[in-house]
C-alpha cells in the first residue's frame, strides 16, 4: 500500500480539534426548570456513564471522519490483487527439477511447499503446475482441479540438467501470452546463482504477473565435486594416456579428498589430494589401462557431502591400434618426414603410425587404408595415385598439402586443381621475412595451437582460395593455411613446407600442437569427446546421409529412437547423465559420456537484490503495458475512502443532531 | 372543524381572553345541538302568567297579540346559581413544553367558564391564589362582572409556591352561600391534605369540582438523557436520569393521580384530569353536567 499525496496527512493535525471540544473542554449542562421535583429522586453515577459514553462516541466518530478525510486526499492505492481480480488470476507453480536440487531433501521440500502453495489457493482459481531444469515442463493445464494439481507436483523428479531461469521467464511469458490472465508464480527453487541466465533482461516477467519465491533453502551447502575430466577419446598406447582431473569445492573448508580412477568398475589408480578452501586442485593420473574397445571409465572423489552425483565425472575412451598416415615426399625431401613423425611422436596422446613415401613408390597404394594423406611439397604424382586420392577424398578422406617451391611450379595443385598464382620469396636478412598476421582461432587445427607469433616465413606459394576457408594469413595479406571441402572429404593447403627451410615453423614448440591438432581432424578424433554435457546434441548423420539408420543405447539400455527417429533424427539431446552407445549414419561406431552441468555443483543462491530486481521485472513490464492494466494493477483506495467519510460524516450528524435535539427539548 | 377551535393550540393563537372565552363557548354550544342529553338554561321551559312586579322585557308579545293576555316567558337558565373559581397561580403553574403553559391552559378554561356563566346569568367570582391569596373577586352577576373577572385572569402570572391552607381558609370566610366551587390548579400537594382542605367547602352544600390540569410531559416526561431539573417553586436542583423519568416517575405520578382521584370521590367532590393539550370542551361539559345536577 502506498500514498501518492501522503503530505496530506499534515491534516491530521486537525485530530486535536474533536480531542480539544470533547476532552478538554468541559461540557456545561444548563439545568432546565421543572414545574416540581416532588416525585423524582436523585441518580447520578448512570446519567454521567451515558454522557461520557455519548460523548466518546461523537468524539471518536468526530476522529474517524478527520483521519478519513486526510487519508482520501493523501491518495492511498494498493499494488496487490482484488479477491475479483484473484479469481481471474492464473495461479503458476513452477518447481525446479534441475540436477542441484539432488542435494539433501531440497525436492522433497519443494513438493511440500508446492502443494502448501497449491492449498492456499481459492477454490475457483485456476491453476498450473510446472517444473523447469534447462527447459520448462508443463505438467498440467490450467485447472480447478486439485487432485489433478496435486497429482503433477508428485511426478516432479529432480533430473541431470542444468536449471534456467531464462527459459522459466520465456515460457511464464509464453504462459501468460496464450491464458491472457494475470499470472500469479510461485517459484519453488534453491535460487542457485549460477541458474540465472547471462542477460538479466531473459529473466523478464510477463505484464501482470506477480513473482513470488519460495526458497527451499536457507543457506548454501558445501559440495566438492569432479568439475572437469580431460581425457583422450581415443588411446593407442596406455602408457601415453594423460587424463587430467580437477576437483573443485564450493563454500567448502581445505580438506583432503580420495581421488580415483576407475574403469569398467574397476579402480586403476587412487591419489589423495588437498583441496583448498572453496578453491580447485588438479589431480593427473598417466595411465588409463583399459583392454581394446570402448570402455567406460569415470573419475570418482569421496566427498562426504549431500551431493554425491557430482563426485563422479563420467568419461568414454576407446582403445584401439595406432591410425596410419601416409607421408608422400619427394626423394630430395627428407626433412619434412622427419619433423612431422617427431611432432606425431611427440604428442602425448598419438596414436598415428607415420608410413613415409617417395613420390613415385606411390603407383599402387590404396589411399583409404590411410586415416589422411600428406602431400608434401611434391611436383608431380602418378596419374593413378592422383585418381586415387580424388576418389579417396570425394568419399570422405582427408587430405593435407604442403605447398613449397616444388609446388608452386605446377600451374595447379593435385586434386583440389586449385591454381597456384606464385612463390614468394622474402630475405632471411634484414628481417624481411613473413610472418603470421591473421588466424582463426575457431579452427580446430588453430584452436589449441595459437600462439605463432614468433613463426618465420621465408618462402610461401601464392594460390587463389577462392570459396575456401583461409585459416591463416600472413601479414601482407598471404593465405598461408586454407581448407576446401570436396564433396564428402576435406582437403588442408599448407602454403609452405614442413621443413625448416622455407620457414622455421618446425622450430618453434608449437609445430608440435598444431601437427597433432591437425592429424586429430584430418583422421576425424578430433570431434571424438570422451565426455559432453547433459542437454548437448550429438550428431547422427551429416545433411546428405539421408535414409541411413542410427542407433542410440541410452544409459538403461534402451534404444530411445522410433523407427522414424531412427532414419531421419539428425542429432540427439543427451537428457541424464550416463554413458550413450551411438551408431551413427556413416556406420562408425561411438560411445560417449554425459555428465550434469557442473555450474549444478555450485549451490550459491542468488543475491536478494537479483530476486528482488525480478520481481520487480513485473510491475515495470505491467506499468509498460496499457492504462487499462495498469489501472487493474494499482487499484486506487480513494473512492472508499472517500465512501468512508460519507458514511461516518452522516453518521455523526445523526448522532449529533440527536444529541442537540435532546439538548434542545431538555433547554425547552 | 368546529372542535379545532377548542383545541388549546389554536387558541393560543387568540389574542384577548373575552375573544377566546367567546371562541370556546359558542364552539361548545354549537356542538351540543347534536346532544340532546343535555339541557341549555336559556331552553324555553313554559309560560307564566303576568303578575304585576314582573319585568316587562320578559313579557311574550307575540303571545298578547294573539291572546290580549300577558304571559311571561320562562327559561330553565333563570335557576341561578354562583360560581366561584379557585386559581392556582403558583409557579410551577408556568411549566410547559409546548406552546401553551398551564396557566394559559387554566387561565383559557377559566375564561370560558366566566363566559358561560355569564351567558346563564349565573354570579362568578375568582379566587388567585398561590401561598397567599393574591386577588379575590366576589361572585356576582353586576355588568361588567365578566370583564373584570377576565382582567383578573390575564393578571394571574404564575409566582412563589402552593399553599391550600390560607387560601381555602380565606374562601371559606367569603362563601357564605352556596354554589359551585372549581378548583384549577397542578395538585403538587399531598393528595389527601388537598383534598382535606377543600373539603370542607363541601360540607357547606357547595358543588366542588378539581380541574387538574398537567402538561403532558409532567405525566410521562420524555427525556433521553441525563438532565438537571430545577423546581420552579422551590429552585432546588436535580440531576435526573432518563430511566427513572421513564420507569419510576410515570409509577408514582399515576399514584398520586390515582390517589388524589379517589379521595376526592370519597368526598363527593368533582374531579378531572386535564391534561393541557386536550380540548376544552371535555372541562365545559363537565362544569355543565354538575350544574345541570343542581337545578
Amino acid at each position: 500500500m502506498g500514498f501518492l499525496a501522503p503530505w496530506f496527512f499534515a491534516g491530521l493535525a486537525a485530530l486535536g480539534l474533536p480531542v480539544y471540544i470533547h476532552l478538554l473542554r468541559r461540557h456545561r449542562t444548563t439545568p432546565q426548570p421543572f414545574s416540581s421535583l416532588m416525585f423524582f429522586e436523585r441518580r447520578t453515577q448512570s446519567s454521567i456513564r451515558h454522557r461520557r459514553l455519548r460523548y466518546l462516541l461523537l468524539w471518536a466518530l468526530r476522529m474517524l471522519l478527520l483521519f478519513l478525510l486526510a487519508l482520501a486526499f493523501a491518495n492511498p492505492f494498493v499494488t496487490g490483487v482484488s479477491p475479483a481480480e484473484r479469481e481471474r488470476t492464473l495461479l503458476v507453480v513452477a518447481v525446479d527439477a534441475s540436477f542441484s536440487m539432488r542435494e539433501g531433501d531440497r525436492l522433497e521440500r519443494a513438493r511440500r511447499e508446492a502443494v502448501r502453495v497449491l492449498g492456499g489457493r481459492s477454490a475457483s482459481g485456476q491453476a498450473q503446475v510446472i517444473a523447469f531444469d534447462s527447459q520448462v515442463r508443463v505438467l498440467t493445464q490450467p485447472t480447478v482441479d486439485p487432485g489433478e494439481l496435486r497429482a503433477a507436483v508428485e511426478t516432479i523428479r529432480a533430473g541431470d540438467a542444468r536449471g534456467s531461469y531464462g527459459e522459466l521467464g520465456r515460457a511464464l511469458r509464453s504462459i501468460a501470452q496464450s491464458s491472457r490472465l494475470p499470472l500469479e508464480v510461485h517459484l519453488i527453487s534453491d535460487m542457485q546463482k549460477s541458474s540465472l541466465p547471462a542477460s538479466f533482461s531473459d529473466l523478464r516477467l510477463p505484464a501482470q504477473a506477480r513473482l513470488t519465491p519460495h526458497p527451499v533453502v536457507s543457506r548454501p551447502a558445501p559440495n566438492w565435486a569432479v568439475e572437469n575430466v580431460a581425457a583422450p577419446g581415443s588411446i593407442a598406447d596406455p602408457k601415453k594416456a594423460r587424463v587430467l582431473a580437477t576437483v573443485a569445492g564450493y563454500q567448502t573448508p581445505a580438506a583432503r579428498r580420495n581421488v580415483s580412477l576407475v574403469a569398467n568398475n574397476r579402480v586403476l589408480a587412487t591419489k589423495s589430494v588437498d583441496v583448498p578452501a572453496g578453491g580447485r586442485v588438479a589431480v593427473e593420473f598417466l595411465t588409463l589401462d583399459v583392454p581394446y574397445g570402448f570402455n567406460r571409465a569415470e573419475v570418482r572423489l569421496e566427498s562426504g557431502d549431500a551431493l554425491r552425483e557430482d563426485d563422479r565425472f563420467l568419461f568414454a575412451v576407446e582403445r584401439s591400434d595406432p591410425r596410419r598416415v601416409l607421408f608422400v615426399h619427394e626423394a630430395r625431401d627428407t626433412r619434412a618426414a622427419l619433423y612431422f613423425r617427431a611432432a606425431l611422436a611427440a604428442a602425448a596422446e598419438s596414436s598415428f603410425l607415420l608410413e613415409e613415401v617417395v613420390v613415385e613408390q606411390t603407383a599402387g597404394l590404396q589411399p583409404a587404408r590411410y586415416a589422411f594423406v600428406v602431400l608434401s611439397d611434391v611436383l608431380s604424382l602418378p596419374a593413378a595415385f592422383e585418381d586415387a586420392l580424388r576418389q579417396y577424398v570425394r568419399t570422405g578422406g582427408s587430405l593435407w598439402i604442403a605447398a613449397g617451391a616444388a609446388s608452386a611450379r605446377r600451374p595447379r595443385l593435385p586434386v583440389v586443381d586449385e591454381a597456384v598464382l606464385e612463390s614468394r620469396y622474402y630475405a632471411r636478412s634484414a628481417e624481411r621475412f613473413q610472418t603470421v598476421g591473421n588466424l582463426d582461432p575457431a579452427h580446430p587445427s588453430i584452436r589449441r595451437a595459437g600462439r605463432w607469433e614468433g613463426v618465420k616465413f621465408y618462402q610461401v606459394t601464392r594460390l587463389a582460395p577462392g570459396q575456401a576457408r583461409v585459416v591463416a594469413r600472413l601479414t601482407d595479406g598471404t593465405p598461408l593455411l586454407v581448407e576446401k571441402q570436396v564433396t564428402e572429404g576435406r582437403v588442408l593447403v599448407f602454403a609452405s613446407t614442413f621443413d625448416n627451410i622455407s620457414n622455421d615453423f618446425p622450430l618453434h614448440p608449437v609445430w608440435v600442437p598444431f601437427v597433432e591438432q591437425t592429424a586429430r581432424y584430418l583422421a576425424g578424433l578430433e570431434s571424438r569427446a570422451s565426455n559432453i554435457t547433459v542437454d548437448s546434441f550429438v550428431e547422427l548423420r551429416s545433411v546428405r546421409e539421408k535414409g541411413v539408420a542410427v542407433e542410440v543405447i541410452d544409459p538403461e539400455g534402451r534404444r530411445p529412437l522410433a523407427l522414424k527417429d531412427a532414419a531421419s533424427l539428425q542429432t540427439y539431446q543427451l537428457m541424464r547423465e550416463g554413458y550413450y552407445e551411438l551408431r551413427r549414419a556413416n556406420g562408425r561406431h561411438g560411445m560417449v559420456a554425459a555428465n550434469p552441468d557442473r555450474r549444478e555443483s555450485d549451490l550459491t543462491t542468488m543475491a536478494e537484490e537479483t530476486l528482488a530486481l525480478w520481481q520487480k521485472t513485473g510491475a515495470e513490464s505491467a506499468a509498460a503495458a496499457s492504462g487499462g492494466a495498469e489501472q487493474r494493477r494499482v487499484r486506487g483506495l480513494w473512492w472508499y475512502a472517500m465512501l468512508a467519510v460519507l458514511a461516518t460524516a452522516m453518521a455523526e450528524s445523526l448522532f449529533a443532531n440527536r444529541y442537540l435535539h435532546v439538548e434542545e427539548e431538555e433547554a425547552a | 372543524m368546529l372542535q379545532r377551535f377548542l383545541d388549546p393550540a389554536v387558541l393560543a393563537g387568540i389574542s384577548g381572553l373575552d375573544l377566546i372565552a367567546k371562541t370556546v363557548v359558542q364552539g361548545f354550544i354549537a356542538g351540543l345541538h347534536r346532544s340532546p342529553d343535555f339541557g341549555f338554561s336559556q331552553e324555553f321551559a313554559e309560560y307564566r302568567a303576568y303578575t304585576p312586579g314582573d319585568d316587562l322585557r320578559h313579557v311574550d308579545w307575540n303571545v298578547y297579540a294573539r291572546t290580549e293576555r300577558a304571559y311571561l316567558k320562562r327559561y330553565r337558565g333563570e335557576t341561578n346559581t354562583r360560581l366561584t373559581l379557585l386559581l392556582d397561580a403558583s409557579s410551577s403553574m408556568g411549566y410547559s413544553s409546548h406552546s401553551v403553559s398551564k396557566i394559559d391552559y387554566a387561565r383559557y378554561l377559566a375564561a370560558s367558564l366566566f363566559y358561560l356563566a355569564n351567558q346563564q346569568r349565573d354570579a362568578a367570582g375568582m379566587l388567585v391564589f398561590d401561598d397567599e391569596v393574591r386577588a379575590f373577586f366576589r361572585p356576582s352577576t353586576r355588568q361588567g362582572q365578566l370583564m373584570r373577572l377576565l382582567h383578573g385572569l390575564e393578571g394571574a402570572e404564575p409566582r412563589a409556591r402552593t399553599d391550600f391552607a390560607k387560601p381555602f381558609l380565606h374562601v371559606q370566610d367569603f362563601l357564605k352561600r352556596r354554589g359551585l366551587v372549581v378548583v384549577i390548579s397542578d395538585f403538587y400537594e399531598d393528595p389527601e391534605r388537598a383534598v382535606r382542605t377543600v373539603e370542607p367547602l363541601h360540607f357547606r352544600g357547595n358543588d366542588l369540582v378539581l380541574f387538574h390540569v398537567l402538561d403532558p410531559k409532567e405525566i410521562r416526561p420524555a427525556l433521553r438523557d441525563p438532565v438537571i431539573l430545577v423546581d420552579m417553586e422551590t429552585r432546588e436542583s436535580m440531576e435526573v436520569a432518563p430511566e427513572y423519568a421513564h420507569v419510576e416517575y410515570p409509577e408514582k405520578f399515576d399514584a398520586h393521580v390515582a390517589l388524589l382521584k379517589e379521595k376526592a370521590r370519597r368526598a363527593g367532590i368533582g374531579y378531572f384530569l386535564l391534561p393541557t393539550d386536550r380540548p376544552l370542551d371535555e372541562a365545559l361539559r363537565e362544569y355543565l353536567g354538575i350544574r345541570q345536577g343542581r337545578m
